[in-house]
């Protein structure tokens, strides 16, 4: 996408022409790069029912507006005739008709297309009899009522246009008067290079969403299509622009790192066994380990969302109720500053008027620690539009789009995985403290994240209990994010650790501690039974995450 | 008359869409409490001048936020030279004085603020002012009308289920495009096929929504257009300055709504 012959490159400018398109027609077609050998100038765009091609690079923007404006004309007001046995000629002036057609019925709800399309009709009458010559001259004829042609077959096309504007309404007009048209330039022994035939002006498209062709769906390439000459190539290329791939993500598992870093056993929890309904106490050794570091995730790819995620994380507001004494302006009034303000007045002294008092929120009490879920299954591929990243990508993402809103609002906070070897190696790998700064370090640790091993969640929440109770916060966060169920290398009963996870979470929201789970996939019904049905949030997408967020927030405020 | 001055004087200018005057006369008539969705711009709020002109009722109107406390609503003791005086809130007064009164945005207040609607809005009709110590019987006339924009609301703001279970709705959206054009042509005084043109810019941003814009012009954008339209001002700067630019700040948008205005004109 190097400005061969063109200044404009597609790429750039693809956000703004979305736009543009849908604004005026709305539909929101995905636009693909048309890119093909040979001479940029002579490349026509092409559009179907799902996309619009334009080329890769064009001289200027309004180009391209007018490609897409004409395109999105044929889309609204075109209907694909079959192509099946007409001749090459008949099909492209019937085409000619047919673009003059919509564009007219465009210009009657949209007149300023008018402006748009107008300089690209630039040809001037000539005595030249060459097809390609005629059939531009009569699309600047049907353009433009102005336009004074001279050649017979092209005034008399201009006069049954204009004619009947009434029957702009109906397609077959274009059939009608283009059959008409081209059966009179079949006549005349005009020389017509079918194969060859490029449509101008060049903002218009090849004609070929136009016209139904025996070989649907693909782009038809092959040599027997009889208007093979009329379009360019089916245009290759496609998904070159994939934002972001995510770097690291399919490269290999890195060399455990968990064997090399010193493991430190930090603390024993117990175990809850719904069989006999109780705890087995000191049961699961937690061990601490650093995440490997790497490079940090790259800045989300819309920075708007990120915006959006910062405005929601800051304009909660989780703060325990404060009562303001002496306003100048409340609710009720604040009886001591009254008497005060009566006894001034007595004394005959000016009383102070802030007799007042409200209640009010101020600041933030709130701790948040953001818990991920690091085993195995992460590494499936996530549902995810924007890339195919796996979930891990996806949490990774998230995690860091709201660890940057939760240090952007001030917010204590924390971010941590886990994951899990049996019940004597629960892994917790600390990727942010609440005392620690969201720093580049941080960012390389949630980077450094892999998914490995199993999914023990009951130490892990407990563990994440553990340090939320220590903060001096008036509402506790936990906010899990998990793509599947517990389960264990040494559990074979898989219900043992759906009720371990339960009731672990039972004995956190027993202590103040509200715990949410952000659910990537995995079985809902279990996720309900450990969080509650309220308490589990399902995310597929990142861009969902402010859709979510606001659910969590109303539920610590509220 | 304490709500002389919350009287309407003057018919309101609306242009019905549907049957909605007859169904809130409906409504007037057995004082249900109303709820009116619809996007910003649309109408809601003329709509309910344009009713308690025609029902011939005050209307008091207070404009919701997120600061706002029960204690707006219902009214506060103030401190005067011989002691303290009660001053009535605006719903407090509409209730004792037999007024519609009209809740705007009704979402961003606070809901322990909403709440102290819930007693007026069943078959008690009563306030409670526990500050004065007082249960205040509305007024026969009293009703109670709410407006909100759902396009918006996130799971954050929305209304209690409790809240909401109260009222009667009506749903309100852009008119239809002559309609609309109609309405415009009249606010703003502008001729009738300008009027559509304006309009056919307004169906342009109405495009975007969703696709980066949160909300496409508002009728009410429209007629600010149509009037500097009104004042001489060229119709695509004049939508560039009261549609586009006011909507949004992201520049390839803003480049493609002034593109698509200068297709309409």
């Amino acid at each position: 996408m190097d400005g061969v012959g063109g200044d404009i490159a597609l790429a750039d400018v693809e956000r703004r022409l979305r736009a543009y398109g849908a604004a005026l027609w709305g539909s929101d077609p995905p636009l693909r790069p048309l890119v093909r050998e040979g001479d940029p100038a002579a490349l026509r765009p092409r559009f179907d029912a799902d996309l619009v091609r334009l080329p890769a690079v064009w001289p200027t923007l309004d180009l391209y507006r007018a490609a897409l404006a004409h395109a999105g004309a044929h889309r609204m007001f075109s209907r694909p005739w079959p192509a099946k046995g007409l001749k090459p000629l008949l099909t492209i002036v019937v085409s000619l008709v047919e673009d003059a057609r919509v564009e007219h019925l465009a210009m009657r709800r949209l007149p300023g297309l008018r402006r748009l399309w107008a300089p690209f009709h630039r040809v001037e009458p000539s005595p030249s009899l060459m097809a390609a010559d005629l059939l531009e001259r009569l699309a600047r004829a049907l353009f433009d009522t102005g336009y004074r042609d001279g050649n017979a077959w092209v005034d008399k096309g201009q006069r049954l246009f204009f004619e009947r504007p009434e029957r702009w309404d109906d397609p077959n007009f274009s059939l009608a008067l283009g059959g008409d048209l081209a059966g009179d330039l079949g006549k005349t022994r005009v020389q017509i290079n079918a194969r060859g035939h490029r449509v101008d002006p060049p903002y218009r498209d090849d004609n070929g969403g136009l016209w139904l062709y025996d070989t649907p769906p693909e782009p038809p390439r092959d040599a027997d299509d009889p208007l093979e000459a009329v379009r360019p190539e089916p245009a290759e290329g496609e998904g070159t622009r994939r934002n972001g791939p995510p770097q690291d993500s399919s490269a290999p598992a890195p060399l455990a790192v968990a064997d090399t870093t010193a493991l430190r056993p930090v603390a024993r929890y117990p175990e809850w066994d719904h069989r006999i309904g109780l705890h087995r106490p000191d049961f699961v050794q937690l061990v601490e380990c650093e995440p490997e570091l790497r490079r940090p995730l790259e800045a989300p790819a819309d920075p708007r969302l990120a915006g959006r995620v910062r405005a929601l994380v800051r304009h909660a507001v989780v703060a325990r109720p404060e009562r303001l004494r002496r306003q100048k302006d409340g609710d009720d009034l604040d009886l001591d500053a009254c008497i005060a303000a009566s006894a001034a007045r007595r004394h005959g002294h000016a009383p102070d008027m802030r007799v007042f008092r409200r209640v009010r929120r101020r600041g933030r009490d709130l701790s948040v620690l953001l818990l991920l879920d690091a085993s195995h299954s992460t590494n499936d591929p996530a549902n995810d539009r924007a890339g195919d990243g796996t979930v891990l990508d996806l949490e990774r993402r998230s995690a860091d789009l709201l660890a940057g809103a939760l240090a952007a609002a001030g917010d204590r906070f924390a971010l941590a995985a886990f994951r899990s070897d049996g019940r004597e190696a629960v892994h917790w790998l600390p990727v942010k403290r609440f005392a620690e700064p969201y720093d580049a370090a941080a960012r390389g640790r949630l980077a450094g994240l892999d998914g490995r091993w199993s999914t023990r969640m009951g130490a892990a929440i407990r563990h994440a209990g553990a340090a939320l109770a220590a903060q001096p916060t008036l509402r506790r966060l936990l906010l899990l994010v998990t793509d599947g169920e517990p389960s264990d290398i040494d559990c074979p009963d898989p219900r043992h650790l759906v009720e371990d996870a339960r009731k672990a979470v039972r004995e956190l929201t027993g202590r103040g501690i509200d715990v949410v789970c952000v659910a990537l996939g995995g079985d809902p019904h279990t996720h309900h039974r450990i969080f509650g049905r309220r308490n589990v949030l399902p995310v597929d997408r990142v861009e969902r995450l402010p859709d979510i967020l606001p659910t969590v927030y109303v539920r610590l405020t509220g | 008359m304490a709500l002389h001055s919350y009287r309407i004087a003057r018919e309101p200018y609306y242009c019905p869409a549907g049957d909605e005057i007859a169904l809130f006369e409906a409504a007037h008539a057995d004082r249900l409490p109303v709820m009116l969705k619809g996007p910003t711009g649309c109408g809601k709020t003329r709509f309910v001048e344009h009713m308690a002109w025609r029902l011939g009722r005050p209307l008091v109107t207070v404009a919701c936020n997120e600061d706002l406390t029960a204690s707006d609503l219902l009214g506060r003791y103030l401190l005067e030279a011989e002691g303290t005086v009660w001053q009535d809130g605006p719903l407090t007064l509409a209730v004792r004085h037999g007024a519609i009164c009209y809740l705007d945005e009704v979402v961003e207040a606070r809901a322990d603020t909403t709440v102290v609607i819930h007693p007026l809005t069943d078959d008690r009709r009563a306030l409670p002012l526990d500050k004065r110590n007082e249960l205040l019987t509305a007024h026969p006339d009293f009703q109670l009308v709410v407006a909100y924009n759902p396009g918006y609301q996130s799971v954050a703001k929305d209304l209690k289920e409790s809240t909401k279970q109260r009222f009667a709705a009506l749903e309100f959206g852009y008119p239809a495009a002559p309609v609309e054009a109609a309405i415009v042509a009249h606010e703003a005084g502008i001729e009738p096929a300008m009027a559509r043109r304006v309009v056919a810019v307004a169906e342009r941003s109405r495009n975007l929504r969703g696709r980066g814009l949160e909300e496409g012009a508002s009728t009410r954008m429209l007629i600010h257009a149509g009037r500097l339209i009104a004042r001489g001002v060229a119709p695509e700067a004049a939508c560039r300055m009261a549609i586009v630019l006011p909507l949004t700040d992201d520049p390839d948008l803003r480049d493609a709504l002034a593109a698509a205005v200068g297709a309409c004109f």
